[in-house]
């Protein structure tokens, strides 16, 4: 069966395929679940001077159990976009998945990019086709989608788009936060916003890098499932950077460096 | 009737003379190899010829564009459920030529009641960590053809011979991107330039003559010059060197000009 509308979910149900993301409610006793709150996570994006600068935490937890402390949490969709995820990991890796697939296929099948609108109500489709294994309270899923549009006439085509629940997406214009350490940050964000010496939107990308490393590190200091830098086994949170130019990791050599000259440092004493 | 061997033969031979002369006048496709990927090139009249199917795989095609459409579709639509379904490394040119487009090509061709897809198709593939790399090239009937370093399609099995005798003479995976374009559009006239003549004159004897004959450079730069008038040079890469998964492009109109810039 052809597909003319170049729909990669319409082409796997013609193969008989299923997805993770569409799987059936399963009863549950008692009282319905509560949505529950994302767990396990810290990622924001900023908006600085030339994109979007986007950092993420590497721990994924099970409860108090820490489960793995290598997490990639900002997933390249394409050249440039960054899905950051929060919340249930089989999840949210399968929906990046899909998402970069869909993407891929609208591109071969129709000849031509798929809009960012589309993009977005791409995402936000799979974002409520998870809706039940959301309210089971154990699949869900809030990520932050973080895209550099490069047909824009702004001269920053860098743009934060975060979800609810339900797949509704709005546009954010300065930054954004998601997992369950973001509650300790988003505050410290507008602050900085407001009332620092230098706007996000002003910042250059070591600025931009030294604000995201500082809140990851405070995200870690009271949220047991967020981890900041780990001098154990040397890991560092990811970083990413979309700009016209496309999308580049800050090295661990570049990331090392920020941390000891401006991160490690405090006033305390 | 056609139930008879002998009948059935016969349709089968008028269908290969009447696809044949369908395909006579299509504009060659060069793929070769350089040293960063795989390039494929063509000079097309409008119609895109050149296509992305997955990460590592493309295809180009001469024939009808509603059969090139339909097989384009059905290859992009295999590789994209199997590549996410197993993996992207799991996907290989050849099971999708030898399994998918081949079969389909050849049950079409024999089944002399329906429609035959007229269509020469020629798919490249990019080889990552070790995996086999090269160029598999798909005849109307169904026949697979690969080569590891560079193959061609083109209107007349004779314009295809020249230009592999053409290619030949040149180990091109040191090439640059610039160099490998220049000698893959000097093919391209070497094929499309015999193909022309075919068409004017296609006695027997004549045909001997024509693939003895060689084009010094001079010349094929004077009749792509005037191919350009009407036509326009697509070109794409798989390229080993690029970030993203996805190694495909086409290639900008500043690396074209790079490439015939001496020529114009």
């Amino acid at each position: 069966m052809t597909n003319y509308k170049g729909d990669f979910l319409d082409l796997l149900k013609a193969h008989d395929c299923q997805i993770q993301l569409d799987l059936p409610v399963t009863p549950t006793s008692g009282a319905s679940s509560p949505l529950q709150e994302t767990e396990g996570t810290t990622v924001l994006a900023v908006r600085y001077k030339d994109g979007i600068l986007i950092g993420g935490d590497r721990r994924a937890t099970a409860g108090n159990v820490v489960m793995y402390d290598r997490a990639e949490k900002l997933l390249q969709i394409d050249e440039y976009s960054v899905l950051a995820i929060a919340g249930s990991p089989a999840m949210a890796y399968e929906m990046a998945r899909v998402l970069e697939h869909s993407f891929q296929y609208f591109r071969r099948s129709q000849l031509q990019e798929l809009s960012i609108e589309g993009k977005l109500r791409m995402l936000s489709r799979l974002i409520r086709d998870n809706l039940p294994m959301t309210l089971q309270g154990i699949g869900g899923v809030i990520p932050i989608f973080a895209i550099y549009d490069l047909l824009t006439e702004d001269e920053n085509g860098g743009k934060i788009f975060f979800y609810d629940a339900l797949g509704a997406h709005f546009e954010s214009a300065d930054f954004a936060t998601s997992g369950s350490g973001s509650v300790w940050i988003r505050g410290v964000l507008f602050y900085q916003n407001r009332w620092g010496d230098t706007p996000l939107a002003d910042m250059d990308e070591q600025e931009a890098t030294v604000t995201v490393l500082r809140l990851l590190d405070a995200a870690a200091e009271y949220d047991s499932a967020t981890s900041g830098y780990n001098p154990k086994s040397n890991i560092y949170p990811t970083v990413k950077t979309i700009t016209k130019d496309g999308i580049q990791d800050l090295s661990a050599e570049r990331l090392r460096e920020i941390y000891a000259e401006s991160v490690e440092t405090t006033h305390a004493r | 009737m056609l139930d008879e061997p002998y009948r059935w033969l016969e349709a089968v031979n008028n269908r290969r003379d009447y696809i044949e002369d369908q395909l006579r006048g299509g504009s060659p496709v060069v793929g070769l190899k350089y040293d960063d990927g795989l390039l494929l090139v063509t000079i097309g009249r409008g119609q895109r010829k050149i296509f992305e199917v997955h990460d590592r795989i493309a295809l180009s095609a001469i024939g009808h564009s509603a059969d090139i459409e339909r097989l384009r579709m059905m290859a992009t639509d295999t590789a994209s459920v199997q590549g996410f379904q197993s993996s992207v490394d799991d996907l290989t040119l050849h099971r999708l030529t030898n399994f998918v487009l081949g079969p389909t090509i050849k049950q079409s061709f024999e089944a002399i009641f329906g429609s035959a897809y007229i269509i020469k198709m020629l798919l490249v593939e990019l080889g990552v960590r070790g995996a086999a790399e090269g160029f598999i090239s798909l005849n109307y009937d169904g026949t697979v053809q690969a080569n590891q370093h560079r193959e061609v399609i083109g209107g007349t099995h004779e314009a295809e011979t020249a230009m592999q005798n053409y290619l030949s003479a040149a180990d091109t995976s040191e090439f640059s991107l610039t160099s490998a374009l220049q000698f893959a559009l000097e093919t391209w006239v070497v094929g499309w330039e015999l193909g022309v003549q075919q068409a004017e004159d296609d006695s027997e004897e004549n045909a001997n003559e024509r693939s003895e004959s060689t084009m010094d450079k001079e010349r094929l730069h004077e009749v792509l010059r005037d191919e350009l008038k009407a036509g326009e040079i697509e070109g794409a890469v798989l390229e080993a060197s690029r970030r993203s998964n996805s190694k495909f492009r086409l290639l900008t109109s500043d690396e074209i000009n790079a490439a015939i810039s001496d020529w114009l």
